[in-house]
Formats: structure tokens, C-alpha cells, sequence
């Protein structure tokens, strides 16, 4: 039980930055029908963004703002530069996946030819520790969960209450009728790629806040763990993809433990498989339907 | 030819020949059968371990002197432990497919491909007793050497002529069995898959059947890989070297087995045995990233410009049925 408490805190850590990341993924996935695995490495090169930045000496916070912005824009061209010809191509979802694979790998190795294979840290002032309930956080981590709660709000009020939010649901759902009855779906996936880029640059950063050092591939071993948030909410479900994180976040800091550490990304795995197998349209969605790719 | 030459192209030769394996496999699952297999390095792996373990002979204690250990453990003679892997490369197909192709939406099995493989890199790793953990197995003894007694030089060409002679062997295999009904039936599926079912095609047998083949072939590769190159551990088989065997099969031609041989001598052979010419630069690393930099682009080009590959699939017409006498022709309109 001694364990257990602090063990449920980093949980809680991880759920966050799961859940920014996990979002983000989902909401692409959901709106546009690419399976982005190149998402992991846009995380670790916004990362790489926020490292420029600090390491500049400017504040963790505008790191962070880089990171986002950074994470949008690049996210925006990669959709009109590379996806969107090759899906008007008539690349279809074998080809897509490959095509996003490459795309990852390109910017992985770029990543580790510009910086070298080395390890980094962000330059920041050492953070104090806080006790709260029989868990130990940080400030560094606070800060971590207070944005992700922030980002969840925001999204949350997006989706609901604005008419880019109607018109990124519609989408997402049936991006033909949402054209017919009047919605500038080329707009909403733009803009949809946007804030997932902007989730996933603001992922990156917080991810590697919270480790202390970081390499070309940390992005891309966080990958799974997302892809799992994603699929455990439903994919293209945001509130899922929140649920989702919360429930891997702990589970496997949880596992990490009672078993080893070096069976923590297992159960991100495990659960994956699982729900894949006994419910692939996620805890919460209803249906599953099979979509071709929106262009 | 100078004997460090002769070692260098047969050595060559002998990648090239487990590559070609490797992707004829590949191009069953994917060319062929349509089935997205990212977990394609983890069945090569298993070939490989078990060849080694076979070949190794029984694990001798740490306290009597032994340095790697692992389950099993056999000495059995030179063919056996390439079928073995095969054997096992197919049931470990059989396993995973069972649950997955049987059960998953294609993009969804995908994803699970994707995980079985870092699954089973984690557990490689970690549970050390399995198969050394991450030192992996080493000083595998190299098949008929105590028999042969050839010199070193010799023997390099002895295993490029066994190479070759399994290839053949895999090619005839193949061939068989993508000129037969069969392969037929697979192509049927993978272009449309209602059709198919809706003929009568056991879809799921045909696509587990497919995967388990290619199965057996990723295990038969990986261990004649093992047999040569004595040593395997979990570096040799990061989900990335499934990556290069896609590449491969995409800029060969998918579904042609000549056009993938292309693609296995272009793309892991030439692609990347090429860059030990280049004179090294800059930090560590760095040709390591730009190399895969360039499979990366390379994947990107083709599937633009060529996605049907340097040699194309060939077209299979079959002649129109003769229209039945009673029926009039339906009038044909032009289009508007």
C-alpha cells in the first residue's frame, strides 16, 4: 500500500500527457481516417522545439508555446504536402500507413542527424516537490496536469459549444453529408490537423518535462501507449481518449510497481490487444463503422 | 579476385539470398494475400532463435562455465534446425493469425501487427532465461564445418551454394503457389473480398493459410541468416527492419515473385550494403540515420511514382464469357 499511493501519483502524470497526446491522435484519426504513425516523432521533434528554446534561455512556458505552435504548422503541411496528394492519388489505407511510417522514420533519423544520438534535457530551474494525499509531485509535474486539465476544458468547450466543434463532429462522422449540408470540410480538416498538431507538439514538450533525459526516439516509443489510449475511448472519441489515458496512465505506472519497470509499456500493450480483440469500437463508441480515407 | 573480396561478395551474396527469402514471404502475406504484416521481422526472429538454439546444443550452466542461456537446446544436424524454424516460424504464424486475421478490420490488424512486434521484443529482452536476453545467443557453430573441412574462403562459397540452393527450392515453393488456384483465390481476396465470400472462398482460411506460409518462410530465412552470420539478439530485430522488407517488396513490384527479387537486391542489399563504400563523416550515427532517411524516401517515391513497382504485378485477363443466345444484349448507351 506504501507504494501503491505514490505509485496512482505518477499515474496520474502519465495520464495527463497521455491524454494530451491521446486526443490529439484520436481527433486526427476521427476526422481525417489516417492512421498517423508519424505522430510519436512530430511529439519529439516539437520537443526538440522546446529544447531550442529553453536551451535559449526564454522560459519553460514560451517552450511550450513554441512546442504547440511548431507541432501545428508542421502537422498542417504534412497534411497538404505529403497526405492529401497521396490519399487524391488513390492511396488507400495499406498504403497510407506505410506512407505515414516513412514519413516517421524521415523525421526520426533527420531528428538524429541534425542533433546526434545523444541524450538531452530541458534547462530549467530544479523543481520542488509537493506532498499531497500520500503522493509526491512536482512543481514540473503539477504544471503537467494543470495544462492537461486546461487542454481537456478547452477541447471539451470547442467541441461542444462552437460551430468549428458541430462542423469537426459532423466531419468526423460522415465527411460527405457534412459536405452537402454546407460545411467547409476542407477547412475542418485543416483546422483539425491544426489542433491535433497542436495537442501533440504540446504532448511532446510536457512529455520530456517529465523525464530527465530524452533521445531521437522518445516520441516514438510513446506511441503505443497513445495509439491504446485512443483505440481503449474509441477511436475519433475525444472523451474516450481522456477516459482512456487515465486508465493506461495508471495501470501502468501501477504495474510498473507491483511487477518491474520494464513491464510498464507491456500493459499499455496488453490492454490494447485486448480491447482490439473483444471490442474494436473502443468502451464508449457505439458503432464501428468502416470509412475510406477523407481527403 | 583478392580473398578479402571473396569473402565481402559472398557474404553479400548470402544476405541477398536470406532477403529474397525473407521477402518472398512477405510478398505471400502482403503481395499476394493482401494481409498488412508488421510483426513480419518477429517470425524471422523466431526462425532465427530457434535454428541457433538447435544448433547450439544444450545450455551449459553459468556455474560450469556457461556464458548465454535459453530454453531448449539440441544438437541436431545441418538441415534440421532450418526446418525446424520453418516448423516453428509457421505455428507461430498460425498463433498470431488465429487471433488476428481471423478476427480484425484491416487497419486495425495493422496496429495489433505493429504491437505483437514490440511485444515480443520486450519479452526478448527482459525475460533473460528465454533466449539470453539482450546479449542475445552468439557462437552459433556454422552447419557442416566439422565435416567438410574446407578453408575459410571455401566454406564462405559451400554457404553461398546452400543459400542458393534453399532459394531455389523457396522460389519453386512460391511459384507453385501463386500460379496455382490457390494464389488465385488469395489475389481474389485481397481485390475484393465480399466477391470472393460471396463465390464460395473460405476467406479467412485463405488469408490464415497465406500468413502461415509466409510465416514459415520469415522462420526459414532467419535461420539461414543464423547459420551464417552465428549470432542473433534482440538488436537484429527492431520493428524498423520490417519496414526496409515493405520497402522492398513495394519497389520490386508487390505480388510479383521476380520483381520483389528485384526489389530485395535494391533496397536492403544494395541500399544498404552500398553506404560501406562511403567514406565515414560526420558524428556517429549519422549514416545510420541518413540511410534510413533515404529507405524512408524511398518507400515515399515509389509509392508516388511507381506503386505498382519496378516490376509490375502482371494483369490477369481471362476471356469474356460467350453472352447466352436467349438473352438480348442489353443496349449500350453512350456516356454523357
Amino acid at each position: 500500500m506504501n507504494t501503491l499511493v505514490p505509485a496512482i501519483g505518477f499515474g496520474i502524470v502519465t495520464a495527463s500527457i497521455l491524454a494530451v497526446a491521446g486526443v490529439g491522435f484520436t481527433l486526427q484519426f476521427g476526422v481525417t481516417n489516417v492512421l498517423n504513425l508519424a505522430y510519436g516523432d512530430i511529439m519529439t521533434a516539437s520537443a526538440f522545439v522546446g529544447y531550442l528554446v529553453t536551451s535559449a534561455g526564454v522560459s519553460v512556458w514560451l517552450a511550450l508555446a513554441a512546442g504547440a505552435a511548431f507541432g501545428a504548422v508542421f502537422s498542417v503541411l504534412l497534411n497538404r504536402v505529403v497526405y492529401t496528394p497521396f490519399v487524391r492519388r488513390g492511396t488507400r489505407l495499406f498504403g497510407m500507413i506505410i506512407v505515414t511510417i516513412a514519413v516517421g522514420l524521415i523525421v526520426q533519423n533527420g531528428l538524429q542527424a541534425i542533433f546526434g544520438a545523444t541524450f538531452f534535457s530541458l534547462q530549467m530551474a530544479r523543481p520542488a516537490s509537493v506532498h499531497i494525499a500520500g503522493m509526491v509531485f512536482t512543481t514540473v509535474q503539477l504544471a503537467i496536469i494543470g495544462i492537461a486539465v486546461a487542454a481537456m476544458l478547452l477541447i471539451h468547450l470547442l467541441l461542444r459549444y462552437t460551430k468549428l466543434g458541430k462542423a469537426m463532429r459532423a466531419t468526423a462522422t460522415d465527411p460527405d453529408l457534412a459536405r452537402n449540408c454546407g460545411v467547409a470540410t476542407d477547412r475542418v480538416i485543416d483546422l483539425a490537423w491544426a489542433l491535433s498538431g497542436a495537442l501533440c507538439g504540446l504532448a511532446g514538450v510536457i512529455l520530456v518535462l517529465n523525464v530527465t533525459a530524452f533521445t531521437d526516439t522518445t516520441g516514438a516509443q510513446f506511441l503505443i501507449p497513445i495509439i491504446a489510449v485512443a483505440v481503449l475511448g474509441g477511436i475519433g472519441h475525444p472523451y474516450g481518449a481522456m477516459l482512456g489515458a487515465l486508465v493506461i496512465g495508471i495501470a501502468s505506472e501501477v504495474a510498473a510497481t507491483v511487477f518491474s519497470p520494464s513491464y510498464k509499456d507491456v500493459v499499455a500493450f496488453v490492454i490494447l490487444v485486448i480491447v482490439l480483440l473483444a471490442r474494436p469500437q473502443g468502451i464508449l463508441s457505439e458503432i464501428a463503422a468502416r470509412k475510406e480515407v477523407a481527403a | 579476385m583478392s580473398t578479402a573480396w571473396q569473402f565481402y561478395i559472398s557474404t553479400v551474396l548470402v544476405y541477398l539470398g536470406v532477403d529474397v527469402i525473407a521477402c518472398w514471404g512477405l510478398n505471400l502475406q502482403f503481395g499476394v494475400a493482401g494481409l498488412v504484416n508488421f510483426a513480419f521481422i518477429v517470425f524471422q526472429a523466431a526462425g532465427a532463435y530457434t535454428a541457433a538454439v538447435l544448433t547450439l546444443g544444450p545450455a551449459v550452466p553459468a556455474a560450469r562455465g556457461g556464458f548465454q542461456q535459453y530454453v531448449g537446446g539440441a544438437h541436431l544436424p545441418f538441415p534440421l534446425p532450418i526446418l525446424a524454424a520453418g516448423l516453428v516460424g509457421g505455428l507461430l504464424a498460425a498463433l498470431v493469425g488465429g487471433i488476428a486475421v481471423r478476427r480484425l478490420r484491416s487497419d486495425y490488424e495493422a496496429m495489433v501487427m505493429l504491437v505483437v512486434s514490440l511485444i515480443a521484443t520486450s519479452v526478448a529482452t527482459n525475460q533473460v532465461g528465454l533466449v539470453n536476453g539482450p546479449n542475445g545467443l552468439s557462437l552459433v557453430p556454422k552447419p557442416l564445418a566439422t565435416i567438410v573441412n574446407l578453408s575459410p574462403i571455401g566454406y564462405q562459397w559451400l554457404f553461398v551454394g546452400i543459400t542458393a540452393g534453399i532459394c531455389v527450392c523457396v522460389y519453386w515453393l512460391v511459384h507453385v503457389v501463386t500460379s496455382s488456384p490457390f494464389g488465385r483465390a488469395l489475389r481474389a481476396v485481397r481485390d475484393n473480398e465480399q466477391a470472393a465470400a460471396a463465390l464460395g472462398k473460405n476467406v479467412t482460411g485463405l488469408r490464415l493459410l497465406a500468413f502461415v506460409l509466409g510465416g514459415v518462410l520469415a522462420g526459414i530465412s532467419g535461420a539461414v541468416l543464423v547459420e551464417f552470420i552465428s549470432a542473433w539478439s534482440p538488436g537484429s530485430w527492431l520493428y524498423p527492419e520490417t519496414f526496409v522488407y515493405f520497402t522492398a517488396v513495394i519497389v520490386g513490384g508487390s505480388g510479383n515473385n521476380l520483381g520483389v527479387m528485384v526489389g530485395a537486391l535494391l533496397v536492403p542489399v544494395a541500399f544498404l550494403e552500398a553506404t560501406r563504400f562511403i567514406p565515414q563523416f560526420g558524428p556517429p550515427g549519422l549514416i545510420d540515420a541518413l540511410q534510413w532517411i533515404v529507405v524512408g524516401a524511398l518507400a515515399l517515391v515509389f509509392l508516388w511514382f511507381w506503386p505498382r513497382g519496378v516490376i509490375p504485378e502482371r494483369r490477369r485477363r481471362f476471356p469474356r464469357p460467350a453472352p447466352a443466345e436467349a438473352e438480348p444484349a442489353p443496349p449500350v448507351r453512350a456516356a454523357p
